[in-house]
Order: structure tokens, then C-alpha cells, then sequence
């Protein structure tokens, strides 16, 4: 809502022009300040002067020569524009005259004619935007009087962001009525009476849809005379942001960011027999509106029809059929009030968004009907000349009276604390004009006017005293909840972030959406968990069509986005949801939407050093940072074993296990889907369900280190191929009752010597008692018993010892 | 011992870097100082019903929020549901008091969506804390406090506020909290952090609209509270200068890099 400070003038005589004091009022009022434009005369040496006549060009066809008069001399100016004649009053730069943007005007001489100056354009001029023709002020104009004493300048244009619920503020009446409010000081309306012919209108007003619409006024202008309108007016609503159209088109506009009532206007005579039906659309129905598009209607479209079919749709654009035109004679005036939603909704529909239909989609006072088309017939006469017929029409569907709120001072006090008596709350609310009467002991019946629909429970009423009051008057006081911390999981979840930080995985945040094609380019089976997907409903674009169901998506496109960028070594991690196409455990009526853990690694990743850059990731990288996350998380139920993903590489997969379900995958991305994600080299990913991560453990329990020496030596056996190095681990370790304190493989080795499908596994052990020093005879003894385990177990065939 | 010199500015054992991302950093910061206040935290559904996002939350069924243009819709569960991912973390205002009786202090940080394609000052996700106070004797002056507490923990002891009236459907008294612009201290007319008005618009506040108590089972003649939601891409863009917005979503390592710890 643009407001211009000289425009408010006319309804209220403010304290202050200070644009920095105005907008502290208006935001405090709550009405968002979101720019301040300072209108100024641009131009100087410009007067009014006619132009008393016409000739052509001698030498060049598109080209006249004026003789133009200031009442003192009289010039010739060549000037290019056609839209005036002989008579017309226009702004004159005479020579050494300044035009915007510091454009000085001199005597020029064109094709043989010297031009004693120039006839301006409001673009010249900085009043607008138009330079098609010259600007032609209103016949009667005072002549060779200064030009800058006619343009309202300078003036201040604020742009207010008014809040959905007040529909009383869209207009200058509201604004003054807010200011008034503010300072406590009076505001006038604008005046409404209008002298009425004795002939009487025979226009007939029908409302067959009482749901869409609840008041109907309609108001004829005879013998009216379209034309421009007069400049104070064209100023004034090119201020407020609105085209200037033709006076009769104009005084809608004017009147609607006036008063807030959005007018239609239309020709009686393409209104057919004079008969206005409002009612919703049917089926097939058609109208051209008054942009040039043909729309096709819908059966919820209100439209305002006459007896051959829609003319307007309402409360949002007008038809081409019936619309004012140069032509134009007789004038319908229709000030309506419009069933927001319904307004709403089809604006939407049509992708139709005017000054009208967002005051009505807000809601304007059906009350306020009667005075708009009164005062827009009123201006009309005054503008287009003609006469205003009697019998103005007024259809009332759905009366709508100013009612009463109940309001007890505790009521205040509940919210707004202490400080607010009766007589202060009825001030407050008398400065906006709510009549207060006291009930009860402490309580008051608050009338509210039609205007503020917003105003309907006594908390209504709280916000309005607190405003009026003004937030800035609150104390400040902080309550204190009943003690707080994070949760068990919660801190858990910073620990698993800070591990893996620490170990040098940055955190990523990634869009929560993927593309169906990633699951395609993961090769995700059609039975997978992962095919289970939940499309959007009204996505924007396909990147963003379809709600995850793994992280890894992601996370490739991050790693990509960083290799395309020249960043070779990318460690990300991510922890969010990932959503399923399955009732949620917690609430059946949404989406399963678990939380998911998921890193990526690509290149080389951990220490370097000169002449040793970091390790190339493959599997065991990924799996070591799941080995650091176990340890400091205390993980040691989940079992990390070989495993399979679809998308991953079937040879370097590991499966993490807790309680017999496999709750995540670490893995190198197959190399089909490394490619297809454009990836280099070995892609490591992992992705792990969050809540058996961050479920607590019971307290670890401290112990007692031994004071007794370790025994360590190495056993190296010849094993299948398929046996995992953490079994032969676990087999000999659980040999060895309890003594084993450390057991580390050093060496994998494949070859000749060992045989095909077969190899050979080192591991260095630590044994240790908690109560003695273990003798050279126990130690062989245990050593046998897990070679021996090894044996009978896992096949396994020492190759050697030391 | 001279022959052992090494030139120690050498880079000869390098470690790597990481670190957590600064919307994660911002949440854990912002959560912290509402911990301090006697404050849980809490999580909740990111894929919400129409009746927690807007219903609950005294949003009428013709509200301009609910077009498709501004949410988006799940092609999953009972139409009637209105499955949708939610468009602010206010849901877990009502999810948190039908859970739990009151007095209730709780923060909830997370992923909200809206209707809108990635541009410099769009995402279709970004990230809100919310806040919900409620109590037998919960004031405006509460709210006040609460919230200029928090701009004093977060941006500096000597930060002033203001609260302006505004318009949400499930607070009334409604407020927008202005922080007042750390980077000019009001004195920059092309200050990159406030456009010259010497505030930084912060986020939505208010008191709990009755209709909200009502709609989670509480007495509104009971209880009043307050709420007020924040953006953290705007908290971590007017403190760091992180813009477009689009650089917290594309994850490029030179910008996590940026990323220092911040407490």
C-alpha cells in the first residue's frame, strides 16, 4: 500500500512530515515500512503555455512546427509529438530550462527550423514513465505560470506491507484513521453526497449466489464525456502505483485507494438490458477480460453477468465487452463486497491478481459500498461531466451490523500483565473509535465497526490495546521453565558429530528431495526398501519431485558438485530423515521418517605428509570412522560384518548389525554408480539408521588396568577366503579365556605360495592377566587352545609364529 | 643438538580439517541459551499433517498459506489428511502440548519447506527454532524479556530489541522481533546487514492464540504463553554474512571450511 504524505493530507493534518518520525509511527502501528520514496521537482525553468497553432514541417514529415504561447511572447517550437492540437496547454522548457536528469534545454535548429525551446513529456519532466506523447495539461489551465507549482511535489511516497488482517488499512481513509488513532487527533472523510437527477436508474440488480457475495450497490452516470483525467489525479494515482487510464476509469481507482472499496465501472450500454445477475459460472461459459485474455470459466468463478452471459469476474477484472471506453455515455457503477475466499481462489485460479482483488480476498465492510459509489459518482460528474441518475441500487444478501465484544480487564491482565484499568482500556480502544459502555464490575461491551472484521474475541481486543499502548512500553522480564538439558540422545548425537569432525569429515546439509533416476543410477531393485518413494503432489521442478529414501543422492551430488569444483578430497557427512511411502510407528497418518546417519568419502582422506599425501579411500577408511564412532559412543553391540547393498560393491561392503537386524551399510559405490554420479576413483559411502546409534547405553564400568607385564606374539594362519578377519579374531580371543587385551591384524596376504582361494591373516596379540604374571608354560598352553579354536572352527591353518 | 634443527613453520604432518555445518553450529548455540532458561529441546515429523500446520494453529481452511503455490502437498496417505511437509516448526507447538501437560518450555529446531524454487534468497528448505513458553502467568513483558535475553546471549551484551505488531493466526498479541543492527549500530544508510534502517527484522513472536490452547486440550482461562519461531539461515546470515542461501545448501568445502566454531 503506497501511501503519499500530500495525498494524506487531505484527510488528516498530521504533527509531522519527518519521513524517519513516520515510519517509526507506521511500524510501531505494526504496518511494516518496506520503502520510502521522496518524489521531487526535477525539472526547473518550466511553465504552463498553449499552443496556438499547428503547422507542418517544411522539411520532415513526422515533425510539426508549434507557435507557442506564455502569454508574453510567443515561440516556435519543432516538436515530434502528435498527441495535442491547436489550443492545447502544455509544459514549455524554454531555452536554459533544466529537464530530469539534468537535461538543459537550448535553441536548436532542426532540419532548417529552429525550435525556441521544447514541449515536454512527463518522462521529460520525471513525472512518469510515459514518453509516447507530449504531457497535455487540463484545458483551463492557468498559462505561463511556473510548471514545478503544479506537479504536488515534493512529496513522500511510504510503501506499507499491511498485515492480512487489516483490510481496513488498504486505503488513505485507513491509514488516517490509524494515524488519527495514533495521535489522537481528527480525520476526515472523504465527502460523499452526490446531486442526483430526478430520472432514476433502470438498471436491476440480482444476487443469486448470497455465499459469494453480500452486497451489491450499483450507481448510473448519464451523459458522461470519457476522457483524460485532470493532473492532480493522474499524479496522485501514479504515487499510489496505479496506470491512469480516462477519468471514469481513474475515479474507480481514485476512490478505491481512497476509501478501500474496489469499484467496478461499467458501460450501461454493453450491459444487456440493463440487468446484472451475480452468480457463479457455467459450464462452458466464457469471458474476455480486460487484459485481452479469452478465459474459460470455472463452475466456483462468481461473475457478475447481465442477461447474455458474464460481463466481469467479480471482484477481480472486469470484461473487455463492457468495459468504459472512449465511446462510452452512460456509467454502471458497482461497489460490491465479495466473499473473500471465493475471491481468493479464483484469483488464483486465473493467475489474476489486482489492486481489487487483494483488498477483497482480505475483505472489505460491505458498509462501506453505499459512500464509494456515491463519491465515485460524485467525481465523476466532476471530472466526465453527465449527470448522476437517482434510485441508486443497493442489494443487500447478507446484512452485516457492528457488533459487541465482552472484554474484562482481567482478560488484559492475563496477557498484557498489570497497569491496564477500564477507563485506560476504553481510551486505548476509543482512539480507534470502539465505543466501550462498562458491564459489570470489571468488565466493558466494545462495539466494533464493520470495518475491522479482525476484531471478534476479547484476545482481539488485548492485541489492539497493546498497540495502542505501544510494545515498546512492556517491561521485560524473563520466566524461568522448570530446568532443561539435552537429551540422553541428544548428546549422543553432538558426540557422533564431533567425532567424526574431529577425524576430518565436514558436516553437510543437503535438500531433503531426489530424483527417481537416482535410485536407477544406484541400481536400487524394485524390491528394495529404497523404491518405497513419496512423490510431491506440486514439486517446482524435478530435482526437488520425489522425498528421499536414502542420503546418499545427496551426498554424490555434493561430492560432485566439490570434484567439478576442483576439490579433489571430499568428506561429508550428513544426519537427516529420509522418508518412506509407510504409516510412521509414531503417528499412523504421516510417513515413516526415520533419521539416518550417511558419510561420503572421495580421493584421499587422513594425515599427510611431505612427499606422502593421505591414503586413497577405499572400504577400510569408511570402516575404521565406523570403528572411532564405536568406540566413543560405546557401539560395541552392532557388529560390523560383510555385507551387500544394492548400489555398493559387492566385494567391499560391510553390514552393521545390532540384534540380529542389519540397521546400515559401509561400502564402496559400485563403480556403475560412481560413474553415474561422475565420480573418480573408489566413492567410500556409508549410511546407518540413527536411532540404534544414539539409543543410550548403560554406563560403561570402569577397569582396574593390570599391574602385571603383557605377553605379546604374532600368529599367522592360511584361511579360506571367505573367513573375516574379526572372526578368526573373535574365535582365538574367546580361546584364550579372557586374557587377550589387544588383538590387532597387521598383514593380509594373497598368493602363490598359499593357493588359490585362499589367505594368509596375521595378528598380533596382547595377553594379560588382571592378577599375576602370566608363566611361559600358560602362555603356551592358551596359545594352543587358539590355534586349536581356530582349527576345529574356522579351517584355519597356522602358517607360522614368532 | 644444531644439526637436529627442523624449520618448524614446515607443513610436514598435515591433519585433516572438518567440521559441523553452520546451521548444525547456530542450532546447538541457539538451543543452548533457551537450556539455560529451563528450556527442552525436541524434534518432530518434517512430513506433517494439514491439521498440525495449520488447523492447530488457528489457520482457517481458506488461508493463503495452504494453496499449493506456497506448500507442498505428499502424494501419500488419506487425502483428508492433507499430508504435506511442513511449512514452519510451529506443528510441534501442538504435537508438544497434547503430548505433555502444562507448564511447558521447549525449543525445536529443524527443516521446515515451502513452495519455492532455489534462488539467492530462496530454498525449498531452510531451518526455524521454535519456541513455546507456556504457563499459568505467562505475560507480553515474558516474551519481551525471553527474546531480548536471547539477543543479548546471541549477538552481545549490549544488543537492544523492539517488538512491532504484525499478524500470525496462532499468536494474538502478534509481534515481529527487530534486533537492533549490530554492524552500523543504526548509524550505516548502506549498511549490508540492516538496508540503512538500523534493525534487523528477526523473526515472528507472540502470545499463544487462545484458539491454539483449545485445540490441544488446554483451558485458555487456565494458561497464557508465548511462541516465536526464527529462521537460522537468517540468524547465521546477519552474524557471519553467509548469502546467497544457497551456499548453506550446496555444501561446497570451501564454504564448510568457513565454518569455525563459533561458541
Amino acid at each position: 500500500m503506497k501511501v503519499s504524505l500530500r495525498w494524506l493530507a487531505d484527510f488528516i493534518d498530521l504533527p509531522t512530515d519527518d519521513p524517519d518520525v513516520l515510519a517509526d509511527v507506521f511500524a510501531s502501528l505494526g504496518h511494516e515500512v518496506e520503502g520510502v520514496e521522496r518524489l521531487d521537482v526535477e525539472f526547473r525553468g518550466v511553465r504552463t503555455a498553449e499552443v496556438v497553432e499547428v503547422a507542418p514541417h517544411p522539411d520532415a514529415d513526422r515533425l510539426r512546427v508549434c507557435k507557442v504561447s506564455t502569454g508574453e511572447e510567443t515561440v516556435d517550437v519543432v516538436c515530434g509529438a502528435w498527441n495535442f492540437e491547436a489550443g492545447a496547454i502544455v509544459a514549455f522548457a524554454e531555452p536554459g530550462a533544466v529537464l530530469a536528469g539534468n537535461f538543459e534545454i537550448g535553441r536548436r535548429t532542426i532540419r532548417g527550423v529552429t525550435s525556441h525551446g521544447m514541449i515536454c513529456s512527463e518522462q521529460e519532466l520525471g513525472l512518469g514513465e510515459d514518453h509516447r506523447g507530449i504531457l497535455v495539461l487540463d484545458p483551463g489551465t492557468e498559462v505561463g505560470v511556473d510548471f514545478a507549482g503544479l506537479v504536488a511535489r515534493p512529496d513522500t511516497v511510504f510503501d506499507l506491507s499491511i498485515t492480512p488482517n487489516r483490510p481496513d488499512c488498504m486505503s488513505m481513509l485507513g491509514i488516517a484513521r490509524e494515524l488519527a488513532a495514533y495521535y489522537e487527533i481528527p480525520y476526515r472523510v472523504p465527502p460523499a453526497d452526490v446531486d442526483e437527477a430526478e430520472t432514476s436508474t433502470k438498471v436491476t440488480i440480482t444476487i443469486e449466489d448470497p455465499t459469494g457475495c453480500y452486497r451489491f450497490v450499483g450507481r448510473e452516470v448519464a451523459d458522461v464525456t470519457v476522457g483524460p483525467s485532470p493532473l492532480w489525479m493522474r499524479l496522485r494515482l501514479q504515487a499510489a502505483g496505479v496506470r491512469p487510464i480516462s477519468n471514469v476509469v481513474d475515479v474507480s481507482n481514485y476512490v478505491m485507494l481512497e476509501m478501500g472499496q474496489p469499484l467496478h465501472t461499467f458501460d450501461l450500454d454493453e450491459v444487456a438490458e440493463e440487468t446484472i445477475i451475480v452468480r457463479r459460472a457455467r459450464p462452458g461459459e466464457r469471458l474476455r477480460t480486460l487484459d485481452g485474455i479469452d478465459r474459460e470459466l470455472h463452475p466456483d468463478d462468481l461473475v457478475v453477468a447481465d442477461a447474455a452471459g458474464p460481463s466481469a469476474l467479480a471482484g477481480t477484472m472486469g470484461g473487455e465487452h463492457s468495459e468504459v471506453s472512449d465511446r462510452t455515455r452512460r456509467v454502471l457503477i458497482e461497489a460490491a463486497a465479495w466473499d473473500p475466499p471465493t475471491i481468493m481462489y479464483m484469483s488464483k485460479r486465473h493467475g489474476l491478481r489486482s489492486e481489487a482483488s487483494s483488498r477483497f480476498e482480505r475483505g472489505v465492510d460491505p458498509n462501506l459500498a453505499p459512500d464509494a459509489a456515491a463519491r465515485a459518482a460524485r467525481l465523476i460528474v466532476e471530472l466526465a461531466g453527465g449527470v448522476a441518475l437517482g434510485g441508486a441500487r443497493d442489494v443487500v444478501a447478507v446484512p452485516k451490523e457492528p457488533w459487541t465484544v465482552d472484554l474484562t480487564t482481567k482478560d488484559v491482565a492475563r496477557v498484557l500483565g498489570t497497569g491496564f484499568d477500564r477507563d485506560r482500556i476504553a481510551h486505548l480502544l476509543g482512539r480507534l473509535g470502539l465505543r466501550s459502555e462498562p458491564r459489570g464490575d470489571d468488565g466493558l461491551s466494545v462495539t466494533v465497526p464493520t470495518s475491522r472484521p479482525d476484531l471478534t474475541r476479547p484476545i482481539d481486543l488485548v492485541e489492539e490495546v497493546a498497540r495502542l499502548w505501544g510494545y515498546d512500553r512492556f517491561d521485560e522480564t524473563v520466566p524461568f521453565g522448570r530446568g532443561g538439558s539435552w537429551t540422553a540422545e541428544q548428546r549422543r548425537e553432538q558426540v557422533l558429530r564431533r567425532t567424526l569432525t574431529g577425524a576430518g569429515v565436514y558436516q553437510a546439509v543437503p535438500l531433503s528431495f531426489m530424483r527417481i533416476e537416482d535410485l536407477d543410477a544406484l541400481g536400487v531393485p524394485d524390491d528394495d526398501e529404497r523404491r518405497a518413494v513419496i512423490r510431491l503432489k506440486n514439486p517446482l521442478r524435478d530435482e526437488e519431485s520425489a522425498l528421499r529414501t536414502t542420503l546418499l543422492p545427496g551426498l554424490l551430488r555434493a561430492a560432485r558438485y566439490n570434484v567439478s569444483h576442483g576439490t579433489d578430497d571430499v568428506a561429508l557427512f550428513e544426519i537427516g530423515k529420509v522418508f518412506f511411502a509407510r504409516s510412521s510407528p509414531d503417528d499412523p497418518r504421516v510417513p515413516e521418517q526415520p533419521d539416518r546417519l550417511a558419510f561420503i568419502l572421495v580421493g584421499t582422506f587422513g594425515p599427510g605428509e611431505l612427499q606422502r599425501p593421505p591414503r586413497p579411500v577405499d572400504v577400510f577408511v569408511g570402516t575404521a570412522l565406523w570403528r572411532l564412532l564405536s568406540h566413543r559412543l560405546d557401539l560395541a553391540d552392532i557388529d560390523l560384518v560383510s555385507g551387500s547393498l544394492p548400489g555398493l560393491h559387492p566385494g567391499r561392503t560391510a553390514a552393521l548389525v545390532s540384534d540380529g537386524t542389519t540397521i546400515g551399510h559401509i561400502g564402496e559405490l559400485h563403480p556403475a554408480a560412481a560413474r553415474a554420479f561422475e565420480l573418480p576413483g573408489r566413492v567410500v559411502v556409508a549410511e546407518v539408521a540413527l536411532a540404534p546409534i544414539l539409543a543410550p547405553r548403560p554406563a560403561w564400568q570402569f577397569a582396574e588396568p593390570s599391574i602385571y607385564p603383557p605377553v605379546t606374539f604374532d600368529l599367522a594362519f592360511v584361511v579360506a577366503d571367505q573367513v573375516a578377519a574379526a572372526d578368526l579374531i573373535r574365535v582365538t580371543t574367546a580361546a584364550a579365556g579372557g586374557l587377550v587385551e589387544e588383538a590387532r591384524t597387521f598383514d593380509e596376504f594373497r598368493g602363490e605360495s598359499i593357493g588359490r582361494g585362499r589367505k594368509s591373516l596375521a595378528v598380533t596379540f596382547v595377553l594379560r592377566a588382571a592378577d599375576r604374571t602370566l608363566s611361559g608354560d600358560e602362555v603356551a598352553e592358551v596359545r594352543r587352545a587358539m590355534v586349536e579354536a581356530a582349527r576345529t572352527e574356522l579351517n584355519a591353518e597356522l602358517r607360522g609364529e614368532t | 643438538m644444531e644439526e637436529d634443527r627442523v624449520d618448524v613453520t614446515l607443513d610436514a604432518f598435515r591433519l585433516p580439517g572438518g567440521g559441523e555445518h553452520l546451521i548444525q553450529q547456530t542450532i546447538d548455540e541457539v538451543c543452548e541459551i533457551f537450556i539455560g532458561l529451563g528450556y527442552v529441546v525436541a524434534a518432530g515429523p518434517e512430513a506433517e499433517l494439514g491439521y498440525y500446520n495449520f488447523d492447530a494453529l488457528n489457520t482457517p481452511p481458506t488461508h493463503p498459506s495452504r494453496l499449493e503455490s506456497d506448500t507442498l502437498y505428499l502424494d501419500w496417505g488419506d487425502p483428508a489428511d492433507e499430508v504435506l511437509l511442513r511449512t514452519h516448526t510451529s506443528p510441534m507447538q501442538a504435537r508438544f502440548m497434547e503430548a505433555h501437560d502444562p507448564p511447558v518450555y521447549v525449543v525445536v529446531p529443524g527443516k521446515v519447506y515451502r513452495a519455492d524454487t532455489p534462488d539467492a534468497t530462496h530454498s525449498p528448505v531452510f531451518h526455524q527454532i521454535e519456541g513455546l513458553a507456556v504457563d499459568s502467568d505467562i505475560t507480553m513483558s515474558d516474551l519481551k524479556g525471553t527474546l531480548a535475553h536471547f539477543a543479548r546471549e546471541f549477538f552481545g551484551p549490549r544488543q537492544r530489541i523492539r517488538l512491532l505488531p504484525h499478524f500470525f493466526p496462532f499468536t494474538e498479541p502478534s509481534a515481529e522481533m527487530h534486533a537492533a543492527c549490530f554492524h552500523c549500530e543504526g548509524t550505516g544508510a548502506t549498511c549490508r546487514v540492516c538496508g540503512g534502517s538500523g534493525w534487523i527484522e528477526l523473526m515472528g513472536c507472540g502470545m499463544v492464540d487462545p484458539n491454539v490452547f483449545e485445540a490441544v486440550g488446554y483451558d485458555p482461562g487456565e494458561v497464557t504463553g508465548f511462541a516465536f519461531g526464527m529462521g537460522v539461515e537468517r540468524l547465521a546470515q546477519v552474524r557471519h554474512g553467509l548469502s546467497p542461501i544457497r551456499h548453506v545448501f550446496e555444501n561446497d568445502i570451501r564454504v564448510l571450511r568457513q565454518f569455525r566454531g563459533i561458541a
